[in-house]
């Protein structure tokens, strides 16, 4: 088991009352899963994704990742959970701006204090492997956005993460380059990355390996 | 990591390059004036601080109580000295010291020297170091001479000065002196200054020998160091049976006067003064006191300018903050810790603190040259680069950079991850410390301006107040002759007499004002008058002083040659005729010390022949020639002043062709008394126009901030209909409310300063509304300007354009 959501709730306080942005969720997910989450905007899609990302909390439930009981832990040990396992990818791509292809693609290995033989090595890999080579030196300003999006997710997957959590990858990007992406995301779950992305489109959502349906905070069905 | 740091935050620093460059001018600047103005400040506050024995060596004054109030007096009476070592316990150390300007003459050659003349135990009190010669008491003959290295070369050329003999002029007779030492060059921070120095033996007779035994004729400083476990308080209360021994006839005329006791019941009170305070010294009110403000102000308008420029700082990267809230949150989810956040932004911050600060150093060398000449002084980075200052310097720097650099990059690496993902920001918490700052910088800013309006009156009202005397049109020189003064004196007016633009020439024994010679006296004589003690003034002039400086005659007539017995005739102001306290002085007879008696032939009004911080008080005029004339004072026709100014320095040089004629009108002779003045009115007015600069910057920034935050909502308000003055006035209107807070706070806090600080003065403008008004409105036009660049071009912006970017 990569992953379990037990009975989790998430509310903000308005006027008086609650307004639930997650009612109830329960999930697992195993190594090698293609998940995904579809929905309405507004149905915690991606609420839901960064709760599982850790970037968010929630009010009541359970959640463990690895067997490790990720509502008790403090922020240090979380953040260096995420650091470890998990990779983001975004619609809008939250490139660094200041930095180039490749130094973006290097960055989370900084943090994780990887040598510098090696990180020429890992980030030499992924541009190969993402047929982006001739682009190391561009800055984000100057790719098209499924290129950023390409490098995006080149950056997510330098860490060797077990898990990809992708919200909208597509959302900002024409239907050939969002196929192309999508197929990417097929071959990396063949290699055993686990996928859980969050998406509006049944086109994207089919090629998960199955799909969660969100309305308004709750799950409807499976 | 490191170099990837760097890389990024010099491309965001390139990114913004308006903000970045408006940030390094404005640190520059700031630092650079800083060190200019804390170089000036602290070489000042460091005078007199290099000798050895400092915390022990003093200055002996003596507050006297009069019947007017407490009345401070520096000088002593010659056997005081030795009188105070013998009879109280304390004393390690005495010397008496006197300064004149003597003629020295070697080989034919003269040379005026500014020289000291003092016991052989000055040498054992202060630290200056003897470089040839006798390293231990060098002036302990009565016929030695000391000379420092400089004048030693200026004398002796390259020939060695050491067991030379050289000849002074002193009282009409050339005295032989031989070199007994060289001593080094004396310190720029030294207030006891000397060319060259001689045992007070050699001084003349009628200074010196005569006066062996009398209490009553003051004539000189005296300096003692103290034994080791004396401390002051103990010394001066332990001096009470001296001072009434040696000066009981004082004590008993200031009783019979009505002279009210101090709290210990003295008359008399022996006081020691640091070293290290000597030229702070002003008299406030005849009382001796202390006085650091000035170096204080200045020290304080560095750090209020480094504040500011600190605040632009801080304001801008906050500001600047919400757009780099992704690449925050970015970076957070990538896994970098809020140390590591902190680290990256402070990093940026110190980038540009320390480009700042090395071009500011830049800037100051680059300005300590004019900066010297401006404010007359020798500060320099030389001058105060002592351990303890460097330290505390960097400790500072380092303090600035901390708080300023770090405080926006400990808020920005505190912000949560998915708020700064978002790029959603709690704007108002924000806004209001942003916010108090501007009210702060803004204050400081009116503070200033309001403070320099006022110096700039005040430095004018002095500058053309009625003295009381023509000062534009009479040039003043000073007689630096060795041939007999009256000679001079009639040789000059033969010689003017042909120039119609000469209208008159006298001559008296002091200057008015400060001449170019930078000397200036006073004699001032108590005696009694119908059994009470009186004290004036007194000047020895020659014929038409009145006439020439135009000083008006009230009552009687003035030095006439017609009568033969006007060498025992005197002049007296007004303020004389009030300390006689004669309804009609005319006739009364002065009984001076010497028991002579002296007419008072007439009554002339009240000039101004001291200083401007002072009134005026009691003068009397004399014409026995018991003082040498050493300045000639010529009136002349108020046109051609410059071609009438060259013709008396030709008829000088005919004269006295190896002296340098050193004439200058009275206007100048009284600017030159208002140095003090100048000096600070040029620093805070300095100040105020970089603490405004400054603030427009950081206006000018924040306002391009908030016109690019807002300009969706401009295209909104637009496109429903708004126009674009409505606009300009709703952004403009936030920053205008800042600079009213700020002109209120401001106000009080100036309008009570400047207050005090004319306080000093006996002659001062009235403070009104309008001045503080006038500072405020300087302001808030400023402000309004600087905003107005931005936001009317936000404003007259195609909406279209501005919604389009969403």
């Amino acid at each position: 088991m990569l992953l379990e959501l037990n009975n989790i709730f998430k509310w903000v306080s308005q006027g008086g009352s609650r307004v639930f942005l997650l009612k109830d969720i329960n999930l697992q997910a195993e190594e090698g899963e293609f998940i995904s989450i579809m929905g309405p905007s507004g149905s915690g899609k991606s609420t839901l994704l960064n709760v599982i990302g850790m970037l968010d909390g929630f009010q009541e439930g359970e959640y463990n990742f690895l067997n490790k009981s990720v509502h008790a832990m403090k922020e240090k040990n979380r953040s260096k959970l995420y650091k470890e396992y998990i990779g983001f990818v975004f619609q809008a791509y939250h490139l660094i701006d200041e930095l180039t292809v490749y130094e973006n693609i290097e960055t989370p290995l900084l943090y994780k204090n990887v040598k510098s033989a090696e990180r020429k090595a890992l980030v030499a890999d992924m541009l190969d492997r993402f047929n982006i080579v001739g682009k190391k030196d561009l800055f984000p300003s100057q790719l098209s956005g499924g290129q950023q999006q390409l490098v995006g997710i080149a950056r997510a997957l330098i860490a060797k993460p077990k898990l990809i959590l992708a919200d909208e990858p597509t959302g900002n990007l024409n239907s050939k380059q969002s196929e192309e992406i999508m197929q990417l995301f097929k071959e990396l779950n063949k290699e055993g990355v686990t996928i859980i992305q969050a998406t509006h489109s049944e086109a994207n959502a089919a090629y998960g390996t199955r799909t969660l349906h969100l309305l308004d905070g709750s799950r409807n069905h499976i | 990591m490191f170099r990837n740091y760097l890389k990024i935050a010099l491309r965001s620093l390139w990114k913004d390059r308006t903000f970045t460059a408006l940030n390094i001018i404005g640190l520059t600047a700031a630092f650079g004036v800083a060190f200019l103005l804390s170089m000036y400040a602290l070489f000042e506050l460091s005078y007199d601080r290099f000798h050895e024995k400092i915390g022990s060596i003093y200055e002996v004054y003596t507050n006297e109580q009069t019947s007017k109030g407490v009345e401070s007096s520096e000088s002593n009476p010659i056997p005081f000295a030795g009188a105070l070592k013998e009879e109280v316990p304390g004393v390690e150390k005495i010397t008496r010291y006197v300064t004149g300007a003597p003629l020295l003459t070697y080989n034919g050659k003269t040379f005026r020297v500014g020289s000291s003349w003092a016991d052989p135990a000055f040498f054992e009190i202060f630290s200056f170091p003897i470089a040839e010669g006798d390293a231990v008491n060098p002036i302990t003959d009565k016929n030695s001479i000391a000379l420092t290295s400089t004048i030693a070369t200026a004398i002796f050329g390259k020939e060695p000065a050491l067991g030379k003999s050289i000849t002074i002029q002193r009282g009409g007779e050339e005295v032989p002196v031989t070199v007994t030492a060289i001593v080094e060059k004396i310190p720029a921070a030294s207030s006891i200054n000397f060319g060259a120095i001689l045992n007070i033996k050699n001084l003349p007779n009628e200074f010196y020998k005569d006066n062996l035994d009398r209490w009553d004729s003051h004539n000189h400083t005296v300096f003692l160091k103290l034994a080791p476990g004396t401390s002051p308080a103990q010394f001066e209360k332990s001096t009470k049976e001296f001072s009434s021994l040696h000066f009981a006839d004082e004590i008993a005329s200031a009783k019979r006067d009505g002279a009210q006791p101090n709290a210990d019941g003295n008359y008399r009170q022996i006081k020691l003064l640091p070293i290290e305070d000597q030229s702070f010294i002003t008299i406030k009110n005849g009382l001796l006191t202390v006085s650091k403000t000035l170096q204080y102000i200045v020290l304080g308008i560095a750090f209020l300018i480094l504040f500011i420029a600190s605040v632009n700082f801080i304001n801008m990267s906050l500001a600047k903050s919400a757009q780099r809230l992704r690449e925050i949150g970015m970076r957070k989810t990538l896994g970098a810790g809020k140390l590591q956040l902190f680290f990256q932004f402070w990093g940026e911050s110190i980038l540009v603190f320390v480009s700042a600060l090395i071009l500011g150093v830049f800037l100051a060398f680059v300005l300590l040259k004019p900066f010297q000449a401006l404010f007359d002084t020798k500060a320099s980075f030389v001058a105060i680069s002592n351990p303890s200052i460097i330290i505390s310097a960097i400790l500072c720097i380092l303090l600035i950079t901390l708080t300023a650099g770090g405080y926006p990059a400990l808020i920005m690496s505190r912000l949560g991850t998915l708020q700064a993902l978002k790029g959603k920001l709690d704007v108002s918490r924000k806004n209001r410390l942003r916010n108090v700052l501007m009210v702060v910088q803004f204050s400081i800013a009116i503070i200033l301006i309001s403070g320099t309006l006022v110096l700039w009156q005040q430095l004018d009202f002095l500058r053309n107040k009625d003295l009381g005397f023509n000062k534009e049109q009479v040039i003043a020189f000073p007689l630096n002759t060795k041939q007999d003064h009256g000679k001079v004196i009639q040789l000059l007016r033969n010689e003017f007499s042909r120039n119609p633009d000469v209208l008159n020439v006298t001559a008296a024994d002091n200057i008015l004002g400060l001449g170019r010679d930078g000397s200036n006296m006073r004699s001032v004589l108590g005696f009694d008058y119908k059994d009470r003690e009186v004290s004036t003034n007194m000047l020895w002039v020659d014929f038409d002083y009145p006439e020439t400086l135009d000083i008006e005659l009230l009552k009687g007539r003035t030095f006439n040659r017609n009568y033969k017995a006007d060498s025992l005739s005197v002049l007296i102001n007004e303020a004389m005729a009030k300390e006689l306290g004669e309804e009609n002085p005319l006739g009364a007879r002065l009984l001076l010390a010497d028991s002579i008696q002296y007419n008072v032939i007439g009554v002339v009004k009240d000039f101004n022949f001291e200083e401007l911080n002072k009134g005026v008080e009691p003068i009397t005029l004399f014409m026995d020639g018991n003082s040498p004339m050493r300045y000639a004072y010529v009136k002349v026709a108020p046109k051609n002043l410059s071609k009438t100014y060259e013709a008396i320095k030709g008829v000088w040089n005919k004269i006295e062709p190896d002296t340098e004629f050193l004439g200058s009108f009275l206007d100048e002779n009284i600017d030159r008394t208002l140095m003090k003045e100048r000096t600070m009115t040029t620093m805070i007015s300095s100040g105020s126009i970089l603490a405004i600069i400054l603030s427009c910057i950081g206006l000018f920034a924040i306002s391009l901030l908030v016109v690019s935050q807002r300009q969706k909502e401009i295209g909104i308000r637009k496109v429903v209909g708004a126009n674009v003055s409505t606009i300009t006035v709703l952004l403009t209107k936030d920053f205008l409310k800042l600079v009213g807070i700020a002109f209120l706070i401001a106000t009080p806090i100036a309008w009570y300063a400047t207050s005090q600080w004319l306080q000093n003065y006996v002659y001062r403008i009235d403070l009104n509304v309008w001045i503080f008004l006038a500072a405020g409105t300087i302001a808030l036009i400023i402000a309004v300007f600087t905003i107005s660049f931005r936001t009317v071009q936000a404003a007259l912006k195609n909406p279209v354009d501005s919604l389009k970017t969403e």
